[in-house]
């Protein structure tokens, strides 16, 4: 299936300074994809790119299978910018029809199309409202709903949880997901990697202006892992759990799982996080029944995810 | 299907343009300082009439006339780059510009209706002074002609300073420096060719000479002094006391204060006697070509990239400004007019 974005080779240069470097990114249809990098990383530089507003220096991008050229993006793309302004002095209602004559649309749909707007961002009771009365959240909600106006296939957010709080976040995954559900491609950026770990699909990592990994949220995990983490937590005597544990570390056996590393979890008590080589569900069955075996209390026993953060932090250490 | 649709920036700016009491505050301010101005005049009028000057009723008309062209104009140049300068900075400013060029709304749409919006602002100010200007029908001496000509200056100056502050805020990405540089442009328009025009004479060859005409043809004020000077009738060896002008060149100012500074480069003094220099159809084709051409190079200012890549509006403008050029060729001896030989120095 054509994707909904695709960037080959996609570079671009501010005088000396490459902000981005040969990004080949793919996005398919109806996904969401996070794109994550700490600041400067490049990742506005590529969503400006895709909405048109800057020229790649070198490489090419592709829109649904069409070779993306100045001015031919505008009624495929919506694009909601990180720093966003709003006109304090129109109406809320006024705002996205001043949006929607932007885009060309009919004066029979442009109403329609504000109240289905508005009810989509849950901002109908506040129609009449001047834009510089509403919170921070709801101006962020309505300038996502700008970026809708057009009904466009792809739906570009530079930082859209940048600044709000968490009520206001939770709402705006929400509102994600709604958008999904309506087959909507979302490429998103942050560089807060826990507002996109939940909602999004796909993930890409940036940093310097190269792409370092990308793919579905639980590959990436995965291939940054390199390996698994189980947490256990015993009913007493950590110690005697840990000189058990600590004992199979860097043994060969066929039986258990190879042991990397032994640690106390460093906020909770009782508790001890085991890194292996690889994620082997039998391997870590055998493990627990070892453990059980030894005399060793378990009360907890899971596979520990990494979160995005951790991850993202141990790929670009040193960097 | 095809279908109509107003340019958006219009219908926005139309819309906020007159919310809050801002608006009707310039607007009250506006048409007060003009009735002011007008009393003013006909208080001096009248003080000339008591202490024993012959002051007739259309010369009163005349010189209400001429004092409150010369306050609209005033006004003009400074609100209209005040208007403008803001239009296109304060989208970048408000961080709205991105979102504006997201969408497919063309610069071109972009800038006339900034532009238009701006303007419209101003139509209306100079609408709303017609009743003011009524009061100088109650003492006539005003032709039609004389009111149509300052009419139209009026709009082409509003239009070209628009412009410049259109241009300067294409320009520029802080609206403060947009404006700064907005009214330096004016004040290079208007005040070094008066400055220049003072000095002049003190460093020409023979000294005393008057300044070309053409030094103030981009300065509106000369222009309205021009359009606003009745030319005395002149038959063979002198004047003729039929069609002495009510307003005469020992009289060019109707007794307005400072006005006579304009006089250079307007008037001159030949051997045929006055002559009023027309050089507001300078200032009407130069002011025509500067905003064709400002309008252009703010069209590619505003562009997010490509900044100058030729586009298809460049033909159109390219043909505009071809146009009002050869406009300005064929009809050069109707508006390039040089004065006679220096008999007498100028009035004032």
């Amino acid at each position: 299936m054509t994707p909904a974005i695709e960037t080959i080779s996609l570079s671009r240069r501010y005088g000396r300074m490459i902000a981005l470097d040969q990004l080949n990114l793919r996005v398919e249809r109806g996904s969401i994809y996070g794109f994550i990098g700490p600041n400067g990383a490049g990742k506005t530089t590529t969503l400006r790119l895709l909405a048109g507003l800057l020229e790649p220096s070198s490489g090419e991008i592709r829109l649904s299978g069409q070779r993306l050229v100045p001015g031919s993006g505008q009624r495929l793309v919506g694009y909601m910018p990180d720093f966003f302004g709003v006109y304090d002095d129109l109406r809320v209602w006024e705002y996205l029809d001043f949006f929607a004559r932007c885009y060309g649309i009919p004066s029979d749909r442009r109403s329609r199309t504000v109240d289905e707007l508005l009810s989509l961002v849950d901002l109908s009771s506040k129609r009449t409202a001047y834009v510089q009365t509403l919170s921070r959240g709801m101006q962020q909600r309505l300038c996502l709903a700008h970026a809708l106006v057009h009904n466009p296939p792809v739906l570009l957010l530079d930082e859209p949880a940048s600044g709000l709080d968490p009520r206001a976040r939770v709402e705006l995954r929400e509102l994600l997901r709604t958008l999904r559900e309506m087959d909507k491609t979302v490429v998103l950026s942050s560089h807060i990697l826990s507002e996109l770990a939940e909602i999004c699909t796909e993930i890409g990592i940036i940093e310097s202006g190269k792409m370092v990994i990308s793919g579905p949220v639980d590959e990436v995990r995965r291939q940054l892992q390199g390996g698994a983490q189980l947490r256990i937590r015993v009913l007493h005597s950590v110690e005697q759990a840990e000189i058990v544990l600590r004992g199979l570390v860097g043994t060969a056996s066929e039986t258990l799982p190879h042991l990397r590393n032994v640690r106390l979890a460093p906020t909770e008590e009782r508790t001890l996080i085991i890194e292996l080589d690889e994620a082997d569900e039998t391997l870590q069955t055998r493990l627990l029944h070892y453990l059980i075996g030894q005399g060793l209390a378990i009360s907890e026993f899971r596979a520990q995810a990494e979160n995005l953060e951790e991850l993202f932090l141990r790929l670009t250490a040193g960097e | 299907m095809l279908h109509f649709q107003l340019n958006p920036i219009i219908v926005k700016e139309v819309r906020t343009r007159m919310r809050g009491m801002r608006p009707y505050l310039i607007l009250t301010g506006f048409l007060v300082l003009l009735a002011l101005t007008g009393l003013g005049i006909y208080q001096l009028m009248l003080q000339q009439a008591r202490f024993g000057g012959a002051v007739l009723s259309a010369q009163v008309g005349q010189a209400l006339f001429r004092g409150l062209s010369f306050v609209e104009l005033l006004l003009i140049i400074m609100l209209a780059p005040a208007l403008t300068s803001a239009t296109i900075s304060s989208e970048r400013e408000q961080l709205t510009y991105d979102m504006l060029m997201a969408t497919p709304l063309r610069p071109g749409q972009l800038l006339w209706g900034k532009l238009l919006a701006a303007l419209s602002y101003l139509f209306l100010l100079i609408f709303a002074s017609l009743p003011v200007f009524s009061i100088v029908l109650v003492f006539g001496g005003v032709e039609p002609r004389a009111l149509v000509k300052t009419v139209v200056l009026l709009l082409v100056t509003t239009v070209a300073f628009g412009a410049i502050g259109l241009f300067c805020s294409s320009l520029f990405r802080r609206t403060a420096r947009a404006t700064t540089v907005a009214y330096l442009l004016v004040v290079l328009l208007i005040g070094v060719p008066l400055l220049i025009g003072a000095v002049w004479g003190q460093f020409s060859n023979p000294p005393g000479q008057s300044p070309p005409p053409m030094l103030y043809y981009l300065n509106p004020l000369s222009a309205l002094f021009a359009v606003t000077t009745i030319e005395p009738g002149v038959i063979e060896g002198g004047f003729d006391p039929g069609m002495m002008p009510f307003i005469a060149f020992d009289f060019s100012t109707g007794g307005l204060p400072f006005l006579h500074l304009l006089s250079s480069g307007v008037i001159f003094y030949g051997p045929a006697g006055v002559v009023v220099i027309p050089i507001y159809r300078a200032t009407l084709i130069g002011y025509s070509l500067m905003t064709v051409l400002l309008c252009w190079i703010s069209a590619h200012l505003v562009l997010p990239h490509r900044r100058w890549h030729l586009r298809w509006t460049d033909l159109g403008f390219a043909l505009l400004l071809i146009g009002l050029g050869a406009v300005a060729y064929f009809t050069h001896a109707w508006w390039y007019l040089v004065p006679p030989p220096l008999v007498m120095g100028p009035a004032g």
